[in-house]
């Protein structure tokens, strides 16, 4: 008990301080950026992504990357004869539009299997997330097909430097009990049905968020017999957190995005 | 080297039905056989000779010699060989001869084939489905050359059947795909009497994502990517199995600088597992100081990662002949203090953790899996080590740096979760003394050899040791630089079988805290 006492002595807080302050000092990899000066349109990016994110416009000489669907590998950095693409520090990325992220416009298609009151859900939510909640927020976490490296970060949020619940944000053990459904992988053809059903079992209103590439376009798996282009194939999204994975600070800033507290 | 005498006597004893014999990158032995012997044979390598199988695979190679080939691989330890056998199946009979009731360990690999490529394999004890579920249909098989990556065929209505204990007063739990904690989607299906489970069948292939498949006609750069996401937590060790495949093949050297930074990087991985493993399970027996403790720990060393490279998880490290570019220069006080630091903190969380008997009372025997059944099994690394198979591919295959750094592997017999922590949290240490050791040794000089082209039709194993255990990836090359087939097998495939037989007996509560201790990726199992 008394090795126990002096531990707690000795480490009495070790949570940053995010969102509040960012700590700049580490070197980690955020989102890549093309320098429209230097780049001279060659197209050796665009033909050796791995996750096809990079789309270039020779007639419009035009170059950019779809943030989601990009693997943040630093490949293009790697490549690229003329410097213009760099990986920089940047990871609060999170949009509540799809095709904030993308340079093309992608048309997301119809939702005809869904609620019609999803708008007025939404407005309604926020209101309820303070009212009902003050400032609480119930979090379930699914992985409809990732390759584990995101619910590691999503894990993450409640360790020691996170501590999510000093945000009033919790993660429970049934969908019945949450206010969000954290979602990360490429929604597999086996985790199809299981993701609607729990979409289904969340009481309204609700929020969804998706983490990483893969759940927010399938990332470097879109599109095999068996995975399918992000989770907005199967149920609605509200915020889109790029990265792969995205560091649990990212997940955070998109929660917070989802709730309009940043 | 590979002639060795086991191997010799091998070949006199089988002659007549040896087709073929290629000998090839140093240490793979293949031997092309009759169908109508492989059970014969396998049986008597594995049961006669001592060579667990470990790894089985089937190839569409009709464009090469207008048959399918199965490759049944098994590893001399001792000597750090592969001895595969392979034998040709005509696509008319679409069926080979199924050795499971004389070799355990290809139950799971025999299912996987039959899925995949419909290859039916006969006499098969339990030839039930398993990488797909109910929504497949019958006449769609993925890995045949015929089948589109993209098509995604109509959702079947099947059921599937679980195995059933039928007895007064027993009674199953169903749990999952979707669990309670944060953690992968399987499904559980306990047959319980009382408290005590009786049998355990796990359906797993949730996140199944076609990744063999969809590296077929790849370049090898982008599979290096998608190799690094095949189980986000072993992400290096993955990428480090198919790099190594693939300088076999280009047969290049590594330059000795990259090879010592590729072990500073897998020992920082297995450092940063084995630290969150150890924090999971003082959280599944409800001990919250020993598992922030761990959790806290677990930061420190993803700081290192971030300090060296920027990705926690290290992606984009790894590059075909080599490593991107010097991570480790300049930077070795950090590693050291960093390291020092969380050494320390180990060694007081350890003896804290060790002194308290409630916590020693869930673990010791808690979950034993036999030496017979981890044996049979091929269960390998540190579910292997708890149950007192001494087997390490740092040791038992060990490469240029490997072989310059003493390290011991820790023993254990007792196969329960209290020997898994032990061997964990030994191997924390080792991993430890290895990054200092070669932080040390380590030759100053370029870190990467350009690969720009391999030959086709070409061939060659990658094996690591990861913080699960052993990870076999086997490739084969195409025309234009890309992959013609990727076969990959991580330790969580071997293991999946270990853990159902180490619940059994146990009660329904432990079964977290069991499955913690072997802590396996389903992203790793599913593909």
């Amino acid at each position: 008990m008394f090795k126990i006492i002096k531990k707690i002595i000795k480490y009495p807080r070790v949570t940053q301080n995010y969102p509040k302050y960012t700590d700049h000092s580490i070197p980690f990899i955020g989102k890549p950026e093309i320098d429209l000066e230097k780049c001279t349109r060659c197209g050796e990016c665009m033909k050796r992504c791995p996750s096809h994110a990079i789309v270039l416009d020779k007639k419009a000489s035009d170059i950019g990357i779809n943030y989601d669907e990009c693997v943040f590998c630093g490949l293009c950095e790697d490549i690229c004869p003329v410097g213009a693409a760099v990986m920089t520090s940047k990871f609060e990325l999170a949009e509540k539009d799809r095709n904030k992220l993308r340079k093309n416009t992608l048309i997301i298609g119809e939702r005809t299997y869904l609620d019609k009151s999803y708008e007025i859900v939404c407005s309604e939510l926020k209101a309820n997330i303070h009212k009902t909640f003050g400032r609480s927020l119930h979090i379930r976490a699914v992985d409809a097909g990732s390759c584990n490296g995101c619910d590691s970060e999503i894990n993450g949020l409640s360790n020691p430097f996170n501590d999510s619940e000093r945000l009033g944000i919790n993660f429970v053990a049934s969908p019945r009990h949450a206010d969000m459904l954290l979602v990360t992988g490429a929604a597999t053809r086996n985790m199809q049905l299981a993701l609607a059903k729990t979409y289904n079992a969340t009481p309204d209103p609700k929020l969804v968020v998706a983490v990483g590439a893969c759940a927010c376009s399938g990332g470097i798996f879109k599109d095999t017999y068996a995975t399918s282009n992000g989770i907005d194939r199967i149920v609605p999204v509200d915020v889109y957190i790029p990265g792969c994975p995205p560091r649990p600070q990212a997940i955070l800033y998109g929660i917070l995005k989802a709730l309009d507290r940043v | 080297m590979i002639d060795t005498e086991t191997n010799k006597k091998l070949t006199e004893i089988f002659a007549d039905d040896i087709l073929d014999r290629l000998n090839c990158n140093s240490n793979e032995l293949y031997l092309t056989v009759e169908p109508a012997k492989i059970l014969s044979i396998c049986k008597y390598i594995n049961s006669e000779m001592g060579y667990p199988l470990v790894s089985m695979f089937a190839n569409d190679e009709i464009s090469l010699c207008e048959n399918y080939a199965i490759y049944y691989v098994f590893a001399d330890r001792e000597k750090g060989q592969f001895l595969i056998i392979k034998t040709l199946i005509d696509p008319l009979k679409m069926a080979f001869k199924s050795i499971t009731g004389k070799v355990h360990a290809a139950a799971r690999y025999e299912r996987e084939i039959k899925d995949l490529f419909g290859l039916n394999p006969i006499g098969h004890p339990n030839p039930k489905r398993l990488v797909f579920h109910g929504n497949w249909p019958d006449e769609a098989f993925p890995l045949r050359k015929s089948f589109d990556l993209h098509h995604k065929p109509d959702f079947a209505k099947k059921s599937i059947n679980f195995g059933k204990v039928i007895s007064a007063g027993v009674y199953e739990i169903p749990v999952g795909p979707v669990h309670a904690g944060i953690i992968e989607p399987g499904h559980f299906r306990f047959s319980v009497a009382g408290e005590p489970i009786i049998n355990l069948e796990a359906q797993l292939y949730f996140v199944h994502k076609g990744i063999e498949k969809m590296c077929e006609g790849e370049s090898i750069e982008k599979c290096l990517y998608v190799s690094e996401r095949i189980s986000g937590d072993e992400s290096f060790t993955n990428s480090y199995a198919y790099c190594q495949a693939i300088e076999k093949i280009a047969k290049i050297k590594i330059p000795a600088r990259a090879g010592f930074t590729r072990v500073v990087f897998a020992e920082l991985e297995r450092l940063t597992n084995h630290l969150g493993d150890l924090g999971g399970l003082c959280t599944d027996v409800a001990y919250g100081f020993a598992a922030y403790q761990f959790r806290m720990m677990k930061g420190w060393a993803y700081a290192i990662a971030d300090e060296l490279c920027g990705m926690r998880f290290l992606r984009g490290v790894n590059k075909l002949g080599g490593v991107r570019k010097d991570f480790i220069a300049g930077k070795e006080l950090i590693i050291i203090k960093a390291l020092e630091k969380i050494k320390k903190e180990l060694m007081d969380t350890n003896e804290i953790i060790k002194s308290n008997g409630l916590f020693i009372d869930r673990v010791e025997h808690t979950g034993i899996l036999s030496k017979k059944i981890a044996t049979d099994l091929n269960a390998v690394g540190p579910a292997g080590r708890g149950s007192g198979i001494l087997y390490d591919v740092r040791k038992a295959f060990p490469n240029e740096a490997y072989r310059q750094l003493e390290f011991k592997i820790p023993e254990h017999h007792n196969g329960d979760v209290n020997c898994r922590i032990n061997v964990k949290i030994e191997e924390c240490y080792e991993a430890i003394e290895i990054i200092l050791k070669a932080l040390e040794i380590m030759p100053r000089g370029k870190v990467l050899e350009q690969i720009d082209a391999v030959a086709p039709y070409q061939f060659a194993f990658g094996i690591t040791e990861s913080p699960r255990g052993e990870n076999i990836h086997w490739v084969m090359t195409g025309e234009n630089n890309t992959i013609f087939r990727y076969k990959i097998r991580t330790p969580s495939f071997c293991n999946w079988p270990a853990l159902c037989h180490a619940v059994k007996g146990n009660i329904v509560p432990d079964f977290p805290l069991i499955n913690k201790s072997f802590n396996l990726s389903y992203a790793g199992n599913d593909l």
